[in-house]
Order: C-alpha cells, then sequence, then structure tokens
C-alpha cells in the first residue's frame, strides 16, 4: 500500500504553502512596482514645481529690475523677506562682488561663488545655508537659480527643499510599511487558506481509508460552505451511497445463491445417502453412489469456496477486529499439516520464533495458510521441501511459505492469483478446483495485505506482509517438525 | 430421546427424521418458524434442530426467544449460508452448534449425540480408562497395559477428545473445531494421517484394537467393535 495515501499530511501541507508563498512574493512585486512608480512620479513632480516657482519669481524680480532698476528689486525683496519662515523661499541680491544688497540671506553661499557667467546662468544650483531656530544651528538643503543680472548685480532664488525631502522620507517610509503589511496579509491569509484546504483533504483522506478498510457506512464531511470542497465531498459521497447500495445487492445476491444452490445440493446428497441406506441394494449401485456423493462434496466445496472469495472481496468487514498471533497459528496449521507432509515423502519446518500479532479474522487467516499448505502438498514432489516463517517486519508481520517444487514461470504469476486458473504442468493426481490461491490473495487484501508469488530458486515463495497490530513480543523457539 | 426437527424442506424432513427414528430418537416436525417457536416452548425435548431460513420466524430467532425464555434446550443450526461470519453469527444467537448445508447424515448424528451427552460428563476427571488404555489427564500420559505410550501434545488432545467421548462416533470436522480450533474443511484428509498415527501409537502390537474407522462418519475409541 502506497506511503503516501497514509500520510497525506507532510507533501499536502508543503505544496499548499509554497502556493501561498507563491502567493505572497507575487502579491508583493506587484504592490512594490505600484508605490515605487507613485513614490518617483511624486518626486519629478515636486522637483518640476519647484523649478517653475523659482522660474516664475526670476521672471517677476527681471521685471522690477526693467521698470525700477536695482531699488525696486531690492525693495520687493525686502518686502518679502519676512515671509521666509513660511514659503521656504530663499532670496539674494548682491553686487558684483557677492556683497548682499538684500533678500533672506545673510552672505553669498561660499560654495556657489561663480567662477563665469555661462557657468551659473540657467543651471540650478544646490546648497545648504544654516538658519537660526530656536536658537539652534540647522542646516537647510536649497536649490536655487543665480541669474547675472544687467548691471554686474547677482540675484540668487531659491527655495529650501528640506520641507520636500521630509515629504518623500515619509512617503517612502509609508510605502515600505504598505508594502510589509501587504505581504504579511498576503502570507498570512494564503496560509491560513492553505492550512484549512490541507486540513480538508487531510480529513478525506482518513475517511477515505476507513471505507477502504470495509466501513462503507462512513461519509466525507460536509460543512455547508457549498464551496468545491462541499462539492467534491457532495459527489464522492453520492458515489459511495452507490456502492454501498451495490455491495448490499451483492452480499444478498451471495446469500440468495448459497441458499438457491445448496439447497437442490442438500437434497440431492439427502437423497443419494437415502439409496445407500436402503436394503439389498447391489454393490454396484454402491459403487455409482460413493463417486457421486464424493462429486457432491466438490462441487460444495467449490461453492463455498466461490462464495467465501466474492463475500471476503465484496466485504464490509464487521467481525474482523480479533488479535490473531500469526507465529501461533502458523505453527497449528504446521502441525495439522506435517504428518501429511511426512506421508507424502515432504520435509517441512516452521521459523516462526516470537509472536507476530495481527488484527483480523482467525479463521479466514487460517483457510489462507491452509490453501498454502494444500497447494504445497499438491505441486511439491516427494523428497521437497516447505519452510513456513513468520517475521516481525519494520511495517509489521511477514508470512512466507516457500518451497523447492517446480515452481510458477514470472509471466503465469499474475495469472495463478485468479479464480479457476491452474498454471504450469499439475500433476495428474491435483485435484484442486484452481480457486485456493485466488481465495488466499482475497483473504490477504481483506486484512490490508498483498499475497505475491516469487521464485524461490527453485521453487515457489508465497509471501503475505501484513501491517502489524498492537505488539506485543513473546519468546518461543525455532520448531522443526521431522 | 425426544428431538424436535424444525425444517421447511418437507423432504429433506422426511429423511432426516427417518434416519434419526433409525436411530432410535423419537423425531416431531415443525414446518415452519410459528410452529417450531410454539412447539420448542411447549413441549419438552432434549434437543432443537432448527434450519437457519424458515417462514414466519428464523431459526437464530426462535434460539433468541427460547434463550430470554429461560430455555437452555441445545440447538443445532443448519443452514445453507456457510461462511465463517455466519456461524459465528448462529453461535452467538445461543446454537449449541451449526451445521452447513449439505452434510453427511453420519455428521450430524455424530454431533446430536455429542451435543446430547454434553451435559452429563463428570465434573471433574484427572483419568480416563479404556479397556488397558489409560489417559493421564494432569500428567498428560498415556500407558496401555501398563507400558508407557509416547505421544505428542496433539496427538493426547486428539486422544483424549476421543476418550472423553468414547463409544461415540467423532467425526473430522468434529476433530478439527475441537484440537485445531478450524471450523472448515480442508480439501486433503489431513486428520486421517494424525489418526493412523494415533492408532499406530496405542494399538500396535496391541490383540484388541481400540480406535475404530466408521464408515462415512469417523471415529470412535471403544473396547470391542
Amino acid at each position: 500500500m502506497a506511503t503516501d495515501a497514509r500520510h497525506p499530511g507532510g507533501t499536502l501541507r508543503l505544496s499548499s504553502a509554497r502556493l501561498a508563498l507563491l502567493y505572497a512574493m507575487l502579491v508583493t512585486v506587484f504592490t512594490s512596482s505600484v508605490l515605487l512608480s507613485v513614490y518617483l512620479l511624486t518626486r519629478n513632480a515636486l522637483e518640476r514645481e519647484i523649478s517653475a516657482v523659482v522660474r516664475a519669481e526670476v521672471d517677476d524680480l527681471s521685471d522690477d529690475l526693467r521698470l525700477g532698476g536695482i531699488a525696486q528689486v531690492a525693495a520687493t525683496l525686502r518686502l518679502r523677506a519676512d515671509s521666509w519662515g513660511r514659503t521656504g523661499a530663499v532670496f539674494l541680491l548682491a553686487d558684483p562682488n557677492f556683497r548682499p544688497v538684500a533678500g533672506n540671506l545673510t552672505a553669498w553661499p561660499r560654495d556657489v561663488v561663480p567662477i563665469g557667467r555661462e557657468a551659473l546662468e540657467s543651471a540650478m544650483v544646490e546648497f545648504d545655508i544654516d538658519a537660526h531656530e530656536r536658537g539652534e544651528s540647522v542646516l537647510h538643503p536649497v536649490e536655487a537659480r543665480i541669474e547675472h543680472l544687467a548691471n554686474g548685480y547677482w540675484l540668487l532664488v531659491g527655495a529650501d527643499t528640506s520641507e520636500r525631502l521630509n515629504v518623500l522620507r515619509r512617503f517612502g517610509l509609508a510605502t515600505a510599511w504598505g508594502i510589509a503589511l501587504t505581504a504579511l496579509c498576503v502570507w498570512l491569509l494564503g496560509a491560513a487558506y492553505a492550512r484549512r484546504t490541507a486540513r480538508r483533504v487531510r480529513a478525506y483522506a482518513t475517511t477515505c481509508e476507513t471505507i477502504m478498510q470495509g466501513d462503507l457506512t462512513q461519509r466525507l464531511a460536509v460543512d455547508g460552505s457549498h464551496d468545491e470542497f462541499d462539492a467534491l465531498a457532495v459527489a464522492v459521497n453520492a458515489m459511495l451511497d452507490r456502492i454501498e447500495q451495490q455491495t448490499t445487492t451483492l452480499r444478498t445476491a451471495f446469500d440468495s445463491i448459497a441458499h438457491d444452490l445448496r439447497t437442490p445440493l442438500y437434497r440431492m446428497r439427502v437423497r443419494l445417502e437415502e439409496a445407500q441406506l436402503r436394503a439389498g441394494l447391489p454393490t454396484e449401485a454402491h459403487e455409482l453412489i460413493a463417486p457421486a456423493l464424493h462429486d457432491l462434496d466438490r462441487v460444495q466445496r467449490t461453492l463455498a469456496t466461490l462464495l467465501q472469495i466474492a463475500r471476503t472481496e465484496a466485504s464490509g468487514v464487521t467481525t474482523h477486529d480479533e488479535h490473531v498471533d500469526l507465529a501461533a497459528l502458523a505453527a497449528n496449521m504446521v502441525e495439522l499439516y506435517a504428518p501429511g507432509m511426512l506421508a507424502s515423502g515432504l520435509h517441512v519446518a516452521l521459523d516462526a520464533p516470537i509472536a507476530a500479532p495481527v488484527t483480523g479474522n482467525r479463521q479466514l487467516l487460517a483457510q489462507l495458510v491452509t490453501n498454502l499448505l494444500e497447494n504445497a502438498l499438491k505441486y511439491v514432489p516427494a523428497g521437497g521441501h516447505v519452510r513456513v516463517s513468520v517475521r516481525n517486519s519494520p511495517g509489521g508481520v511477514s508470512l512466507s511459505i516457500a518451497d523447492d517444487g517446480p515452481g510458477i514461470a514470472a509471466v503465469d504469476r499474475a495469472a495463478a492469483l485468479r479464480p479457476f486458473v491452474r498454471v504450469g504442468d499439475a500433476p495428474a493426481h491435483a485435484s484442486g478446483s484452481g480457486l485456493g490461491l485466488s481465495l488466499a490473495a482475497a483473504v490477504a487484501r481483506l486484512h490490508g495485505a498483498q499475497l505475491t508469488l516469487g521464485d524461490n530458486a527453485p521453487g515457489l515463495v508465497v509471501h503475505c506482509e501484513f501491517p502489524a497490530a498492537a505488539r506485543r513480543e513473546a519468546p518461543a523457539g525455532v520448531a522443526q517438525v521431522r | 430421546m425426544h428431538l424436535l426437527l424444525i425444517e421447511d424442506d418437507a423432504e429433506a424432513a422426511r429423511f432426516l427424521a427417518k434416519g434419526l427414528r433409525e436411530s432410535g430418537y423419537v423425531v416431531d416436525i415443525a414446518s415452519d418458524g410459528r410452529e417450531g417457536l410454539f412447539r420448542a416452548t411447549e413441549g419438552l425435548y432434549d434437543l432443537i434442530i432448527a434450519d437457519r431460513q424458515l417462514p414466519h420466524f428464523d431459526g437464530l430467532s426462535i434460539v433468541a426467544m427460547l434463550r430470554k425464555n429461560g430455555k437452555h434446550t441445545p440447538v443445532l443450526i443448519l443452514s445453507a449460508l456457510g461462511s465463517v461470519d455466519d456461524r459465528i453469527e448462529g453461535l452467538r444467537a445461543g446454537g449449541d452448534d451449526y451445521l452447513t448445508k449439505p452434510f453427511a447424515f453420519g455428521e450430524l448424528l455424530a454431533r446430536i449425540e455429542a451435543l446430547l451427552r454434553r451435559g452429563n460428563q463428570p465434573e471433574v476427571t484427572t483419568r480416563i480408562r479404556i479397556a488397558d488404555l489409560e489417559l493421564d489427564l494432569l500428567g498428560r500420559k498415556v500407558t496401555r497395559a501398563g507400558t508407557p505410550i509416547d505421544v505428542t501434545s496433539k496427538e493426547f488432545q486428539l486422544l483424549e477428545f476421543l476418550a472423553r467421548r468414547a463409544g461415540q462416533v467423532v467425526t473430522r470436522t468434529m476433530l478439527l473445531e475441537a484440537v485445531w480450533d478450524l471450523h472448515f474443511d480442508p480439501q486433503t484428509n489431513v486428520i486421517d494421517v494424525h489418526i493412523s498415527r494415533l492408532r499406530a501409537a496405542i494399538d500396535k502390537g496391541f490383540e484388541r484394537p481400540l480406535l475404530h474407522t466408521v464408515r462415512g462418519a469417523g471415529y470412535v475409541l471403544r473396547d470391542g467393535d
């Protein structure tokens, strides 16, 4: 049985978590690029605005110069000096030697002393000014334009950009937080959804396993949310209803067949036995009746075995809760068959050193071992060896019955497990119905085990791996039956 | 011994009744579940043989109702349902034995005898003697004419089962059930080989055989033919 089907949790959790992570990453990338674009656009717009304001001021002051000369410019600047704190505007009119004439700067900034006329025209310059706020000296970055006026005076018009930088910093911070929070929320939601999905799928898997173990009354849970899982559960439940109904029909059919065929067989036997008991019957009649009764027994056994296979396959097992020690069972069966095998010239050995508990139906398990031993008895020629081993394996309990007889060719092994199939050159005295292996395989399946045929080189080895019951070890010796 | 046979199959009932009467039993026949339950409740029978599938009340309901009314008459259930689960169900319902159709008449006879004698076995037995064969049940030892006989533990179990029913026919299926706890028939006659070994152990070299084969039925341990 596939281990994945038993432990679906691990892989499922992994795949849904991976999906949640992928979504979180995608959302983060999208959000980040959108917010980053907004940030860059805003920064550009702010820069353009400053440069436009500065240009407008320069134009205004140029008009003043044209209309009223330097005196008019100085007057306007003096008027505006008060508003520095409010608008962040920076003005300075200086004489050709950069000595301040008017404006709200106390001195011409040192880093922007023009070297040549062209160098300062048109381009924006950046420098820091030292402002005094509440007794402290604070550096303010400024972006400004410098005009060389007609009379050799210098005009500097600029704007304090510290406010803009603050805005941008705050905006950037908000953007980063937004991205982080979005990613977190998406991941949390994704993880929660993934968990829910995994939980439901796991619940379905568990229910399906219970059903596979024979409890056909179990159904998948429908939580009424009408989502795709509910739709799936409803569909699967409908399918299960149908299967359960068919199984019931089949069981009823098997019982009817059993009854309808056994009753005439029973009457036939009754009549033959009555005839046998009749006084004065010639010996020839007895010679006819005895084999007829023998054949009747065989028909009845075949019928019983067929019905047992069919019922086992269709079984909604309810009585299969016995704790069976497979080692003790094998020992019991070997003890039963040893004298018969010895009489046929076979050597049988038992290797079941410690208790090997499985859960199941003791009679069916005994039937499984019986059928395998009877096969060995039938097909292994005199002088052969049969070895029955029961071992505690990591996954549970393994049972194998090996012989050194003719074996079954690899190509025929699958067919040999089907009803009425007899493979190879069966000896003439072999009188099996071809149902023995088929029933053994059905019993193994009913107990969650897989019956496999292998090569014992030479001979056949039949192997069954059972899931373990609650394990309890008891010592026992390796018994050799002679 | 007075038996009640509840069987709706008239021909089978007639044959069984005839065979049982020839074997010395007094037999009443009821042909459906209602009549069967009525007779079983009213009459004083030593044993009831009930078919499982019957009109009105099935065999299992009859057993259940009898047990509920405090009647402990042994009941042998006959059934065309032969799976292991059916058998367990039959015995759980209160049946004392379960026989699957079709069965040999000898098998039925042996089981009836075993059920009838079950009640009057001595409580505690430590020794059983049949002619010069002696079983020590505590020491698990067998002697014949004072000579110890070596038997395996399974052979001792077989011998004990036969000895406790000395004079009664014991069938192969009864031995399979009692000694190996198997409730199905293997295809080969595995029991026969065990019996021959046991016979070789206890009868070989002695003039009078004690373990006899009853043709078409089973085996019997008894002194004389």
